[in-house]
């Protein structure tokens, strides 16, 4: 009954005036990033990071929460509106999600998008309030030994779950990896790779190259990607959001499908919200009886991704806040979040911070639900914003996101160093590498090293005591066979076919 | 006919691959170059352009050759940065931009994409080669960077032979324009913030990155950066209490 006590306590915290307040900011600022195409989460959060400097540690974690899912939310509005797939993790919806719009049914698409997302949201909540305890003590059964093999499990997974080619997803975490280290050495002080830039002293800031990576690079690519994208808006007023009977029966297994699904997926480390759409969308076109429906407006179409994505958006918090390990980039934002409060993510923070921990799972259903009562009746004021042209908007953008990494430090070295990622991260996109991995890496790199140098040092240099203690090997086990499977030709083919779906 | 056109066509491709190869491998020293011009104006400490231009040419002429022959007689002198950048880093890549020539390219975006990230991965094998290594059982400050470089350079060559081995797209194509003032609205935005305050520095900034696309209109632009400008300037020190200088220093004083 632990669970029920906690999650009063958590609802407690969160429905305090303030906290409701910045998980309503959260959930706006989340669903406007989501509509603009061109801004995605991982920057916004980025540049929102040193707003919340001056917040109490609780709020600001609720706000970046809700800016998450609430990205989720709002990608889902312009792609079935639109055919713009605001978000990575909603381009699938587009496809049945805008036919059904062309047809007159936008309503019923964006109710049923809603209402799955806010079944799926309510699920992963309960679902992070069980299986936190649990998890939370075997985390205290982790030696060093065992959290290396663990992360090396999570970045193995961020490969089989990366498009395209696993080589270069491989290698893409190594150079993450490598630029991990850059600045001070943890354990002799000292200075790696720094070529004596006091900046670059205390290593390369994440939310820099985060900022780099996904902000300037995604400016910069859009840009040439030149001329005005093509919008066919949605004109008519959108008429009837209440789904029919026959549209409510369609939808309940592929919700409850989709959510099974996203919350799996989120759990697992390098996953997260674009991997369970697609997914759960391949998922309902194999299931279904008749398959050609899908593309044509099916309803299932709408609402599995739409479930899935909000689910794993939610339950990636999971290994975040019982492992300390960030499961993807967004959370691996959270982390920098936590330490700018002084907040050492792990497995004791359940214990020490209760407040924060279940807090932010309370406000997780209460930004769901804030969600669906704004968001339905906002349609319209959404739509209009994407009328705003990308000329004015791409300045004002790279403006912001200068000011908030100037703020960070008040360093403007770390503005140049963003730029020069953000060449990087344009170079990375010219030869189709993908730059998630590239920050899973460098989240998790000195994490990695320290568990890794501690463990050798423990085992008196024998490696093998990654493989005799018990827990480690099967970790290690299972990544390796993940490995295996992906380079197997059979399941090379089924994991590029979840991937083509967008192209069609 | 068809037959010797399309061979031409890539071998004057491979040359020019092989040519962008080669400057990839002095890069870090014209790089320095460039930077050590800086002191003729008494910017930052270092070595004048004279002296880097001597100490790299010697190294890459001389003194890597030298401590290459040195290695294999057995001689363990301690090589100078420069004698390693070459060895560790400028000679591999002209090996590789020689072999170039002789190859076909099937894929270059993986090809290019492979042997830029393997420069990468060898400029930080150099960058931690004066970093200490193993120390019994325990990792010296150097094990790691080198231990994940090394793989890198593994990983990278797997790339570029993919991009040998089969087919796949060509280069992407590379637009100059919006990069170009996006940086250069990065770059003004880091070097005046201090000295010019926010207000001037963001409308600035903001009518560079404008200049980025071929749509914008000016007098769109002005009234919205000029709107942009105001509102950061609210937003940033008063809301959200960030401090931060707002206009240049010589009004104030």
């Amino acid at each position: 009954m632990d669970i029920f006590a906690n999650l009063a306590h958590g609802f407690a915290v969160a429905l305090s005036p303030i906290n409701l307040l910045m998980c309503l900011i959260g959930a706006l600022v989340g669903t406007l990033v989501g509509v603009l195409p061109g801004i995605g989460t991982i920057a916004t959060v980025a540049m929102l990071l040193p707003i919340t400097f001056g917040l109490p540690p609780v709020g600001a974690l609720i706000m970046l929460a809700g800016i998450y899912y609430g990205a989720q939310y709002g990608g889902s509005t312009t792609s079935i509106l639109v055919n713009i797939p605001g978000e990575a993790t909603s381009v699938v919806t587009a496809i049945d999600g805008h036919q059904m719009a062309k047809q007159g049914r936008a309503g019923p698409a964006l109710a049923i998008a809603a209402i799955g997302s806010f079944f799926a949201g309510c699920v992963a909540t309960v679902l992070i309030a069980l299986l936190g305890a649990p998890l939370t003590k075997l985390a205290l059964a982790f030696g060093p030994a065992e959290y290396f093999s663990l992360m090396v499990l999570g970045l193995i997974f961020a490969v089989v779950l990366a498009k395209g080619s696993v080589l270069k997803a491989i290698a893409m975490i190594v150079f993450g990896l490598l630029l991990s280290m850059v600045g001070s050495d943890i354990e002799t002080g000292a200075s790696r790779m720094a070529f004596n830039i006091p900046e670059l002293a205390d290593g390369l800031g994440f939310a820099t190259v985060a900022m780099g990576v996904f902000g300037f690079a995604e400016i910069i690519r859009n840009l040439d990607a030149g001329a005005e994208m093509n919008r066919d808006l949605v004109q008519q007023k959108i008429t009837g959001l209440m789904p029919t009977r026959k549209d409510l029966k369609d939808s309940t297994p592929a919700i409850l499908r989709g959510t099974v699904l996203g919350s799996i997926l989120g759990i697992l480390p390098g996953g997260g919200a674009v991997i369970a759409s697609f997914a759960a969308y391949t998922l309902e076109k194999k299931l279904a009886k008749d398959p050609k429906r899908f593309g044509r407006g099916a309803i299932e179409g709408v609402a599995a991704p739409e479930s899935a994505n909000n689910a794993a958006a939610q339950t990636s918090f999971i290994p975040l806040l019982t492992l300390g390990i960030p499961p993807n980039a967004v959370m691996a934002l959270m982390v920098g979040a936590m330490t700018i409060h002084g907040i050492v993510p792990g497995p004791q923070v359940m214990q020490k911070q209760p407040d924060l921990v279940w807090g932010m799972i309370a406000s997780m259903w209460i930004g769901n639900l804030m969600l669906i009562i704004i968001n339905l009746p906002l349609v319209g004021i959404w739509v209009r914003l994407l009328r705003v042209p990308y000329r004015l908007m791409f300045p004002s953008i790279v403006i912001f996101c200068a000011i908030g990494i100037y703020s960070v430090n008040n360093a403007p070295v770390d503005v140049i160093l963003a730029g020069v990622f953000g060449l990087v991260g344009y170079w990375l996109i010219k030869h189709d590498f993908e730059p998630a991995p590239l920050l899973l890496g460098m989240v998790l790199g000195p994490l990695m090293e320290e568990n890794l140098r501690r463990a050798l040092l423990i085992s008196r240099g024998d490696w093998s005591v990654f493989l005799t203690r018990p827990l480690s090997a099967v970790l290690l086990a299972i990544a390796a066979s993940l490995l295996l499977l992906t380079v197997l030709p059979a399941l090379r083919s089924k994991r590029d076919e979840v991937f083509t779906e967008s192209e069609n | 006919m068809a037959d010797t056109m399309g061979h031409s066509a890539t071998a004057t491709r491979n040359t020019s691959v092989a040519l962008g190869f080669c400057l990839l491998a002095i890069a870090p020293q014209i790089f320095e170059f460039i930077w050590s011009i800086g002191t003729i104006f008494g910017w930052g400490a270092g070595r004048g352009p004279a002296a880097v231009v001597m100490a790299h040419a010697t190294a890459l002429f001389a003194g890597a050759p030298g401590a290459l022959i040195g290695a294999a007689s057995g001689d363990t002198k301690k090589a100078s940065s420069e004698v390693l950048l070459a060895l560790i880093y400028s000679y591999p890549l002209f090996a590789v931009a020689i072999v170039t020539l002789f190859m076909t390219i099937r894929s270059a975006q993986d090809y290019v994409g492979g042997v830029i990230l393997m420069a990468l991965a060898l400029f930080a094998l150099w960058a931690s080669s004066d970093l200490q290594g193993m120390r019994g059982f325990s990792f010296g400050a150097g094990t790691a960077p080198r231990m994940f470089g090394g793989l890198l350079v593994a990983l990278s060559a797997g790339i570029a032979l993919t991009g040998l081995l089969s087919d796949g797209p060509a280069m992407a194509h590379y637009a100059w324009r919006g990069p170009l003032f996006v940086m250069a609205a990065i770059l003004f935005f880091a070097l005046s913030i201090r000295s010019l305050g926010l207000v001037v520095t963001a409308f600035a900034s903001f009518m560079i990155a404008a200049t980025g696309s071929n749509e914008t209109r000016w007098l769109e632009a002005a009234i919205v950066g000029a709107c942009l400008t105001i509102g950061c300037a609210i937003l940033f020190p008063y809301v959200l209490g960030l401090p931060m200088p707002m206009f240049p220093r010589f009004l104030i004083q």
